[in-house]
């Protein structure tokens, strides 16, 4: 059951993610993903050794995020170059 | 129909117990990182508030009380109460400076989601309640409506006397 209900909220997050426009709004999208696939491992996994799969596994999309949301700020505003 | 009833009353708890820590930490005072100033600015942008921006800019880009009280029900559940908590307040720890971050309020997010998960035990919630609730909660946040939820998280922040001076 628990399973269950963070699975249709990961999956509902992957849509939002997609079909969102802007760059920001997907990061935050994709984090609330994270969250959920990292309680999945959790629940799934069920062992000791799943908390810390868990863990790393959040840890490690979060910096990422932080990574990006970093460089999107960096980049301001891109010029295309059109053929 | 008892489960869902519990993950319900989890997942506002785990909301209350991270929403509370991060404001009272001042998450939506300022941008602890740059990318989160992006995320802020581009929130407001959409018409939601700016330090409600920030809180949620600052989730993305740090395992804040968000991270430590999915990351301490995780532990609970897998480890035990409180030794899984306690790990789970360490790796939140870590992740914190990882990113650049003091780590307060991970840590702190972690060691007070075991407390209520050992308070809640007694009346009968499992911590796997918790694991579940805490998604919940967080897609509340960043997965509904980003500014409706900042300008909630906004709200709060005015109340608890921890709104941004920036503009």
């Amino acid at each position: 059951m628990l399973i269950q209900i963070t699975g249709i909220i990961v999956v509902l997050m992957a849509v939002r993610t997609l079909l969102a426009q802007d760059r920001a709004e997907r990061l935050l999208y994709l984090n609330a993903m994270s969250f959920g696939i990292s309680a999945m491992i959790a629940l799934y996994v069920g062992t000791a050794f799943g908390a810390v799969l868990a863990a790393v596994y959040f840890v490690a999309s979060t910096i990422t995020s932080n990574a990006i949301a970093h460089t999107l700020d960096r980049v301001g505003e891109e010029m295309v170059i059109e053929d | 129909m008892n489960e869902l009833v519990g993950v319900a009353a989890a997942a506002a708890i785990s909301w209350l117990n991270f929403v509370v820590i991060d404001t009272w930490m001042g998450l939506p005072e300022k941008p602890g990182v740059r990318g989160a100033d992006y995320i802020g600015r581009d929130i407001e942008k959409r018409g939601g508030d700016l330090a409600g921006g920030f809180f949620q800019g600052n989730l993305v880009c740090s395992p804040d009380a968000s991270a430590g009280t999915l990351l301490g029900a995780i532990g609970c559940y897998l480890m035990g109460v409180p030794e899984g908590g306690l790990v789970a307040a360490l790796l939140v720890f870590i992740g914190n400076r990882l990113c650049a971050d003091p780590g307060y309020a991970g840590t702190l997010g972690a060691l007070s989601i075991t407390v209520i998960i050992a308070l809640a035990s007694l009346a009968g919630m499992s911590p796997g309640l918790f694991v579940a609730g805490m998604v919940i909660a967080i897609t509340t946040i960043q997965g509904v409506s980003h500014s409706r939820s900042s300008r909630l998280l906004g709200a709060i922040a005015r109340r608890m006397d921890r709104y941004t001076d920036l503009k």
